[in-house]
Parts: C-alpha cells; structure tokens; sequence
C-alpha cells in the first residue's frame, strides 16, 4: 500500500485526512481508559490538536478548490469496500464502496463543522473545569482527578463525534453515509446521557436515539429501493439516473416512497415533525454538547442529506419536506415563546430553523437553505455556548425568570449574545439576514407559482416575526433589567470561554458578507453554495426562481416588518419595564404544553406498549392453560403416553424376539414374493 | 434308484426350517435354542447343496457355500456357548425366560 499522499493529484484526500484526524484522540483515549491512566486536562488538549489539524487541512483543501475548476477525477475518489457476487446473471456484480467526494457543499459544510467544532472544543476546556453539582449535592471538578475519567469520556465521544459528521460529509455513497449517520446517532447518545448520575440524561439519551432509529428505518428503506433499482449506492450515479425525471423501469409510487423515506431519515436527524420531540430533552447534555449538536453535527446532518440527494425527490416528495418544514417552524416557534428554560428556548429556536430550511428546499431554494444552514450553525452555536456561560456564571441556574441584568456582571457575554439574537432575528447586514431573506423570496416565488402553497410563505413570515420575539425576550429577560434572584451571584466566564464567543459573534456578523452589503442576492457564501446547486429540472422551477428573484426585494421588506414587530413587542412587554409577576408565572396552555405531542407519543405509543407487554403477560398466565401453554404440554404429556405404551413391547422375552423376527421375515417374503409377481 | 427331484430337497428343508423355528420360538432351554439354529442353518445348507445339484450353471457353489455356513455354524455356536456359560454363571441356570432384564 502507498501511504504517499500525493495531494498535487489528489488534492480531495486532505479532506479525506482531516476527516480521519478526530479519530486519533478517539483512539489514544480509548486506550488510555482500558489502562486506567489519569491525564487530567492533556485529553482536551489532544482533541483541540487534533481538531485544529483538521481545521487547517479543510481550509487548506476548500482553498484550494475554490481556486480551481470542479473536476470530479481530482476531488472524488473511491475503492471497493466489500463486492457482492451477481445474484441474478442478468445483473453485473454489485459492490459497497467507500470513498469521499468534495463539492462546494462539501467543502464549505466541511469547514464549518471544524471551525465551529474547534471553538466548541476550546470552550469546553473552561465549561467543564467549572465545580458542578451533581445529583446528590455534592460539589466536584470535572477536571480534577476524581473527574478525570469523566473528562477523557467526554472528549472521547466528542472527538468521535466530530470524526463521523466529517466522514458524513465526505462520503460518495449513501452506504457510507448511513454508517456514519448510525455513529453521529450512537455518539449523540453517549453524549446526551453524559451525566449518567442523572435519571433524566438517560431518559434523553434513550429518546433521542429511538427517535432517531424511526427516522433511520426510513433511511434504510430508501436505500434499499436505491440498491434494488439501480445496484448502487453511489450519490452520484443516483443522481444521474434521475437526471431526466422518473428513470425507465421504475414506477412513480416507488420514486415518492424512495423520497419519504430518505426524508424520514433526515426528518429524524433534523427534528422535523413528528420526531421532533427528542430535540428539546437533548437539553440534558451538557451544554457544549448541546451547542455541537444543534449547531455543527446531529441536526445539520439531516438537512445536508436532503440538499445532498436534492434530485432524487420527486417533486411530490418535495412538497411534504416544505409542509413538513412549515408545520415545524411554526409548532416550536410558538412553542419557544412561553419557554422559561433558557436552553430550552435555543432548544426550540433550532428546531424552527431546521424547519426553515425544509422550507427552503422543498420550494426549490437549495442555495437559501443550504446558506441558511452554514449562518445558522455559526450564530445557534454562539447562542448555546453564551447560554452555557450565562449557565457557568449563574451556578447552574438555568431558569430564566431568575436571571435579569446580568449585563453588568457579564458584559462579554451579554454583548456577544446580542449578536445571535439580533443575526437569528434576521437584522440586515447580520449573516441571518441573507440567508433568512432569500428562503423568504424562495418561498414566496413558489407561492405566486402555486397561490394554492402560499402558506408556505406565510408560515415562515409568521415565524419569522416570532423569532425575534422570543429571541429578544430571552435576551431581556436574561441580560436587561435589574437582577431578579438576590441570590445570583453571576461572574464573567474566563477567557478560554469568552474568546470562542468572540469568534463567534464575529462570525455571525460577517460569514454571508458579499459586495454590496446591502444585497442579499450578492453574499459570497451563496455564490460558492450555487457552484454546487443542483441543475433546473423544468421549467416551472425556472419561472418560480424568476418569480423570486422577481418579488426579492418584497419578500425582504415584509421579512424585515415581521421582525421589526416581534421585536417591538418583545421590547415592550420585556425590555421597556421590568417584567411583572404575572408575566413571570409558569406557562400555561397548548404552546407550554408543546402541542401535547410528548403527551400524546406518552399515551399511545408508550403506554400502548406497556398495556400490550401486560395484556400478553396475563394471557400467558392465565388464559393459555387451554390454549398456547396447553397446547405445548399436551403435546409433551402426549409423547410420555405414547412412549409408556410402547415400551410394553419390549418384553425381554427371547423366544417373542425370534417369533417376531420370523414373522416378519415371512412377511418381508410374502410381499416380495406378491411384489415380483 | 428313484430321483426324487428338486422339489422334495426343498421340501425336506422347509420342514427342518420350521422345525427349527419351532424349537426356537418354543423351547426355554438355551441348549435347545442352540439346537434350533443348527436345525435352521442345516436346513440352508441342504437347500444350497441340492440347488447346486439340480442347477448345473452353479457348479460348485452351492457347496462351497454349505462349507461356509458350516464354518460359520461352528464359530457361533462357540460364541453362543461362552455366553451361556457365562449366563450361567451369574444365574445358575441356562434358561433364556430368565433373561429379561432389558424387559421395557
């Protein structure tokens, strides 16, 4: 084998390098836990390493494919990984292979997750080195050496988690995908029940991976209509054999059921309605981890996978992912609005954007969701990671209606925050502001396409005035004022997590920038996505992009008015004043109830389950005497009987033997004797 | 001389087969079931001598044969009188009603 990497010729395998980087730490730590050796802070220190190498291997490589023309024999290789004999003789042999392609999308995804990963990483030094309570009230350090362990866990399955986004999304076939889309699940697990002394983590955990298996049982039925109809897994062959519409010899209904299941997939992953539930009780992880999932990680990986397979949907399909997305968006918007938790309001903010990027795509504005997933990771993972140091500073305090006026105490923090919320509320200039605008305009070209779908403008409009409510009420209610909890004695996190929050926030502001600034349509994240957009199948995708591009301006201004008058109302009812007691009761009704989603999976499902479980038990008690158990030792009782007669038989008496041997004998004889007659 | 055929050769060895049954299925004595096996294996071997006799294609096989079973006739009944022997040892008596321990 040659280990030469020649990246003069191949200059994709430093993609392929920086994916395998993470895995490094994964297995030193591995090792040095089997051998029990404690190492304090030095596991931290190697994932940083690690993650800065691959951090510097994917810009180096998005560099240097942004500088060259897309040329698939220099930035796509692949190898076989296990062949398949041919079943049928009519069919060449198939294979799995493995192997990493890099595209614009790719590249660009790719170097987000590490840019964001490494500052997560960095961050997670000064969050976790914090004294925490555990369960029984006792105060410990992470880092020290009774949390040693505890430390190297974490960075263990944070280094593996890094390592299977990134080989997520290099990866040319969707076999590979789906292998690392099982190892961001399993790791999302581990991570979310990090805090195994808490029931609750482990309930979270266990929630988030069953939902994810639905999702994944989706995935794994659209990979096998793939596999049986065109013997491959390959994404880009795929694509080709769907280049002209519906391919010969595959019938429609199969083509939607190949789509809904791929997007069930992604619904899973990106907490779409109805598997959205698993996002909000992910919550229980610790915070760096919530940030990772929600920003870089778990959540992107499902709306990567749908701009991913783009031409593989049929457009019936399409119209269920902007639904699906529109539904969603508005359900946890709403749902964030009465929220008091304040990572429980990120929490729901996240699964709203997801739902704007389904939007998005299922209009036909691949650019805008794909865009709007690159700005959204960099300001959800400054969002999460200032309400980790808002978390860090108050002693783990994470209800809302107890902060207030924390600015004073924590201005780096308050500051940085101020740019999420302001970049997620879609303020012009700020990175949330380009890419929200042209979802916008996406969706409103495909609503003047198709007046019957204009809801699927109108939903997100909504939604998007009720982000900047909910976003700036969290904001107030946190930040302005005067301290409302006496007891709260609030103190600025320390450098290591301050400066990731600055990068952040810098970030959020600048990542979408193009010139002019003023134009959305202008931002040179968005011109580097469309090197990689998928071509116009019809015309009526053409005309409803026209529409858009048309009515742009039109789409922005009501986008902006949207945001303005959440933003007032929040003002006025959280900012202006002090909140009064009232406003700071418990939530009450259908929004603070989730939309009884969690209650209604509780009673039928659950509860379904567990009465099935019963009703069996009780019928293998007492009704199966006659009927199953019966049946069973009747059998058994029958066999003894049989078997106590015909023992009889054996007399022992020598003399019966050799009657019966000479009868048979004769008989054997007779019957020859008639047989050969 | 009167040749008396092939027929009544057989004849007579069907009857010392039977006999041999007979004595086998009747008698308790182990000696006497002895005896009817050497009545059952002389009633083969006068079956393969007079078919030799009457078949001149066999030539000298039935003979041959009858010589066999002869040698095997003597093998088993060594055997079958160790065994007795032995019976007899452990029971004191040689009669066969008596060995029933393999009864069901």
């Amino acid at each position: 084998m040659n280990f030469n990497l020649d990246l003069a010729t191949h200059p994709g395998r430093v993609f392929a390098l920086a994916a395998l980087l993470p895995l490094l730490p994964v297995v030193v730590l591995a090792i040095t836990r089997v051998m029990r050796l404690r190492w304090g802070r030095l596991p931290g220190y190697l994932a940083i390493a690690a993650m800065l190498g691959a951090m510097a291997c994917s810009l180096w490589g998005s560099w240097q494919y942004f500088h060259e023309v897309p040329n698939d024999s220099r930035w796509a290789e692949s190898t076989d990984w296990i062949r398949i004999g041919s079943a049928k003789p009519d069919t060449p042999a198939a294979a799995l292979e493995i192997g990493y392609r890099i595209d614009a999308l790719t590249a660009l995804l790719f170097s987000m997750v590490t840019v964001v990963g490494t500052l997560i990483f960095v961050y997670a030094m000064g969050y976790l080195s914090e004294p925490e309570a555990s369960a029984t009230g006792q105060l410990h350090t992470v880092a020290d050496t009774s949390g040693s362990e505890k430390y190297s866990r974490f960075y263990l399955y944070l280094s593996l988690f890094a390592a299977s986004m990134l080989n997520l999304l290099i990866a040319d076939n969707l076999f590979q995908v789906f292998a690392c889309w099982e190892l961001v699940g399993v790791c999302s697990y581990f991570l979310i029940g990090f805090h195994t002394e808490r029931p609750a983590a482990g309930t979270a955990a266990n929630k988030a991976f069953i939902m994810n298996r639905i999702g994944d049982a989706g995935l794994l039925i659209a990979m096998c209509i793939a596999f049986t109809q065109f013997g491959s897994f390959n994404i880009q062959d795929l694509i080709a054999a769907f280049s002209g519409g519906l391919p010969a010899g595959m019938s429609q209904e199969m083509w939607i059921l190949m789509g809904l299941g791929l997007f069930l997939g992604c619904a899973g992953k990106s907490a779409q309605i109805p598997l959205q539930t698993w996002l909000p009780d992910a919550m229980e992880g610790p915070t760096p981890v919530s940030a990772l999932i929600h920003a870089a990680t778990m959540v992107a990986a499902g709306v990567y996978l749908v701009g991913r397979c783009y031409p593989l949907f049929a457009p019936e399909v399409l119209l269920v992912i902007a639904y699906t997305g529109m539904l969603t968006a508005f359900v946890s918007a709403t749902i964030a609005l009465v929220q008091t938790d304040i990572k429980r309001v990120l929490a729901y903010s996240t699964c709203s954007q997801l739902g704007f990027m389904m939007v998005a795509l299922g209009v036909g504005g691949w650019v805008a969701g794909l865009l709007h997933l690159l700005t959204h990771a960099f300001f959800k993972a400054l969002l999460f990671l200032c309400a980790g140091s808002v978390i860090h500073g108050c002693h783990h305090e994470q209800d809302l209606r107890k902060m207030g006026g924390l600015r004073k105490a924590m201005p780096i923090t308050a500051f940085t925050m101020l740019i999420g919320v302001l970049a997620i509320s879609g303020t012009p200039l700020f990175s949330g502001w380009y890419s929200k605008d042209r979802i916008l305009s996406a969706a409103l070209g495909y609503g003047l396409a198709n007046p019957m779908h204009m809801l699927l403008f109108l939903g997100p409009l909504v939604v998007a005035g009720m982000t900047a409510f909910y976003m700036l009420r969290l904001w107030f209610l946190a930040f302005s004022g005067t301290p409302r909890d006496p007891h709260l004695h609030p103190h600025e996190s320390p450098m290591v997590m301050t400066i990731p929050l600055i990068i952040l926030a810098i970030f959020s502001i600048c990542v979408a920038w193009g010139w002019p600034l003023w134009n959305a349509e202008a931002s040179k994240l968005g011109h580097l996505l469309e090197l990689a957009q998928p071509p116009l199948n019809s015309p009526k995708e053409l005309r409803e992009r026209l529409l858009a591009e048309e009515y742009h301006l039109m789409a922005g201004g009501l986008a902006l008015a949207a945001a303005v008058i959440g933003a007032l109302v929040a003002w006025s009812k959280y900012g202006r004043r002090a909140p009064s007691s009232k406003q700071l009761a418990e939530p009450k009704g259908v929004f603070a109830e989730k939309w009884y989603f969690d209650r209604l999976y509780d009673a039928t499902f659950r509860r379904g389950t567990v009465k099935a479980a019963y009703a069996a038990a009780n019928l293998d008690k007492s009704e199966t005497r006659r009927s199953l158990d019966g049946s069973l030792n009747g059998l058994a009782t029958g066999s003894a009987w049989i078997g106590s007669r015909l023992r009889l038989l054996q007399t022992g008496n020598v003399r019966q033997y050799v009657l019966a041997l000479a009868l048979t004998v004769l008989g054997l004889l007779g019957m020859l004797t008639w047989l050969t007659r | 001389m009167n040749d008396p055929g092939l027929t009544g050769y057989l004849i007579l060895a069907a009857f010392l087969f039977a006999c041999g049954i007979l004595c086998l299925a009747t008698k308790s004595n182990a000696i006497g079931l002895l005896m009817g096996v050497e009545l059952i294996l002389n009633a083969a071997n006068l079956n393969l001598v007079a078919a030799a006799r009457y078949v001149p294609a066999l030539k000298l096989d039935g003979q041959m044969f009858a010589l066999m079973v002869i040698v095997l006739a003597a093998a088993e009944a060594a055997v079958a009188l160790a065994i007795f022997l032995n019976f007899y040892n452990n029971r004191g008596t040689v009669d066969v009603d008596d060995a029933k321990d393999l009864k069901g």
